[in-house]
């Protein structure tokens, strides 16, 4: 999808995740480039945001000088000094969720630290959203804490809940309790695999009482980190009685690329 | 730039405490009160001095007041009881009485355990659950004729007809005039901010009530000079917000500190801590019956039941006031363990969503922690507000 961008104007959006932080370029009606990396609490949000950046700029053969607008977003958006503009990520990945598939009309956005719901109009407007509160259920964060104690990768989480013959329900979605039965039920004897799925459950059901509040309405996309987990996808798709479309670009960058939307369309009014 | 009547109603509660404490020296009796339907028409008559109880925000009275209630109790009832185990609140120093209505439960519990904790002088008005039943409404007037004869005891005079009559046309001006208040905050490019308008309204909280009504009426005054007729011409691109919900007192300024800063504005409140007491108060005759039945005629607290959702006065006023102030969104503010809001937030959502009105509940409570996710959820709505007239997104 990346090409080398010509002389056209270009415009990038930043999305400064509490994991991870992401960056996209567009120019001349297309994807040119894109940067994604950890973010890094030493080196702080600010400059996370523009090493994502420059690593754009390197894959689309630009410099910061070709860039001719940038909208930053994410909870680092209040540190990012170099951007035009500030949106959040709640309009971000509706815009980037729209352009990527544009019969989008729900959007289910997993990242670090929170999750979200959010309805699209058919413009790909946001009329309503709900998100996570203040609890790590349902986020990478989460995941990355249940990983340990199987100690597999991330990666491989998701893969492992499908291969599961069986469900173990997980009564508890909060990080720190969720951890500690999951010790007890291995202790017990049940199966990594059936754990690893009643955790996904648990984590899906948690979610489909935050879409009660906004309501499903097809086609459901999968957006942030957490939706390349393909258990995750399985286990949602379960609960909330919905098949989620098949991702055609990179989840985690989907934030990124809203930003850099309306990056193009703020700035081709300037 | 202030309004030079907003500086002088400020220096007026700065000097309110002092004033207070030398009534009380010259033989004058205070009764706080908190709640809803606490009459003040009658204190007021019986030549008491009447203050409305009751601050939020302050998460260190939180923690004092977790000590002697369960930390699942609402934070607004938590604080209450924090002020009083602190017993520095000049208000709480100075009350000689402390009524309380039985509207919302939880403030009415507190009533009960500040007796038995603190040795508070209380005294409790009794509300019924249907105001729409004749029984219920016999209900209350017969708690309010016991609860006035109370205080007359407490008073140590009689409830005199043409003192109330006197008394119910103070507060009739006041209610008129903060109605008149809340038309100047909504218009285009308004003298008067809704925040300074809320500050106001909390001032008459504290202040002589004659007084108060006096600066109202200068107030009103000094912005019909500077501005001329209330009247909204156009939207000017703000996004208009409605704030609704559990009670926001007086020094709790999370939310609406976030909501500025993220470029909304508020235009109006739908809270019982702001214009509400003062809407549909039609008062018939000088009598304990007749503020009874104007009370139980009010728009409804949220923690006495819908009966029947088409016909409930606070969603009918909801949708009013959202028309008057040509609001384009309501943040309705649910506080931690507050039932009477929080189980009401989804039916109020859906029946605003059918007018094509959007709804944000914001579900907080007074410690700071969540002050970034409630950023992100109420700059996303201001968005969803404005980006309701752009624009062709795509690369």
């Amino acid at each position: 999808m990346t090409q080398k961008a010509n002389n056209k104007p270009a415009f990038a959006g930043v999305d400064v995740g509490s994991l991870s932080t992401k960056s996209v370029i567009v120019s001349n009606g297309t994807i040119v480039g894109y940067g994604l990396i950890p973010t890094d609490v030493k080196l702080g949000t600010e400059k996370s945001g523009l090493t994502s950046l420059q690593k754009a700029l390197e894959v689309a053969k630009l410099s910061h000088d070709d860039l001719k607008y940038i909208v930053a977003t994410g909870y680092g958006r209040i540190s990012a000094p170099y951007a035009n503009k500030t949106v959040t990520e709640i309009t971000c990945h509706g815009r980037g969720a729209h352009y990527l598939h544009p019969s989008t009309r729900t959007i289910i956005d997993m990242g670090g630290q929170d999750c979200k719901a959010i309805r699209l109009d058919k413009d790909g407007n946001v009329i309503d959203f709900a998100m996570n509160d203040k609890c790590a259920a349902g986020t990478g964060r989460f995941l990355e804490v249940m990983a340990n104690v199987f100690k597999v990768k991330l990666d491989d989480l998701g893969p492992l809940a499908l291969k599961a013959k069986e469900i173990v329900p997980m009564s508890s979605t909060c990080t720190v309790f969720a951890e500690s039965e999951t010790i007890s039920l291995l202790a017990r004897g049940e199966k990594p695999e059936n754990i690893i799925k009643g955790i996904h459950h648990a984590i899906a059901n948690r979610i489909a009482g935050m879409f009660s509040r906004v309501g499903v309405e097809n086609d459901v996309f999968f957006s942030g980190g957490v939706a390349k987990n393909v258990g995750m996808k399985a286990a949602l798709e379960e609960v909330l009685k919905a098949k989620i479309v098949a991702p055609e670009y990179d989840p985690q960058l989907v934030g990124a690329l809203g930003a850099a939307i309306l990056a193009k369309t703020y700035g081709s009014k300037v | 730039m202030a309004l030079d009547t907003l500086k002088k109603i400020e220096e007026a509660v700065k000097e309110r405490p002092q004033e207070l404490a030398e009534a009380r020296k010259n033989g004058a009796k205070v009764v706080g009160w908190f709640n809803y339907n606490i009459p003040e028409e009658i204190i007021h008559a019986l030549g008491l001095i009447p203050i409305r109880l009751g601050i939020g925000g302050d998460d260190r009275l939180v923690e004092i007041g977790a000590r002697y209630i369960s930390t699942k109790n609402c934070v607004f009832t938590r604080e209450i009881v924090g002020l009083f185990a602190e017993n520095q609140d000049p208000y709480i120093k100075n009350s000689d009485l402390v009524a309380v209505d039985a509207t919302c439960l939880q403030t009415y519990r507190v009533a009960e355990l500040i007796k038995y904790y603190f040795k508070v002088n209380t005294l409790i008005l009794g509300v019924p659950r249907n105001f729409y039943l004749p029984e219920g409404q016999e209900y209350f007037w017969k708690e309010l004729e016991s609860f006035t004869q109370k205080l007359e005891e407490f008073a140590g005079n009689k409830l005199d007809k043409n003192k109330l009559a006197e008394s119910i046309k103070l507060y009739n001006g006041i209610r008129k005039a903060l109605k008149d208040l809340y038309k100047y905050q909504a218009t285009d490019s308004p003298s008067i901010k809704w925040r300074e308008v809320f500050d106001a309204v909390h001032a008459g909280f504290y202040l002589d009530r004659d007084k108060y009504l006096s600066l109202l009426q200068e107030l009103l005054k000094e912005l019909k000079e500077e501005h001329g007729e209330p009247v909204i011409k156009n939207l000017n691109g703000d996004a208009r917000i409605l704030l609704s919900g559990s009670i926001i007192p007086p020094k709790d300024t999370k939310l609406i500190d976030i909501i500025e800063q993220v470029g909304g504005r508020i235009v109006g409140d739908e809270l019982w801590s702001g214009l509400n007491p003062s809407l549909n108060v039609n008062i018939k005759e000088p009598s304990v019956k007749g503020i009874a039945d104007a009370y139980i005629n009010r728009v409804p607290h949220a923690a006495l039941p819908y009966l029947d959702l088409e016909t409930d006065g606070r969603l009918k006023n909801l949708k009013q006031l959202i028309k008057d102030y040509k609001a384009q969104g309501v943040i309705y503010h649910t506080l931690r363990y507050c039932d009477p809001f929080t189980f009401k937030a989804g039916e109020t959502k859906d029946v605003l969503k059918n007018e094509g009105v959007p709804l944000l509940e914001i579900h907080t409570e007074y410690a700071g922690s969540d002050v970034e996710a409630i950023r992100t959820r109420a700059e996303a709505f201001v968005e969803l507000i404005k980006n309701k007239n752009i624009l062709e997104a795509t690369l």
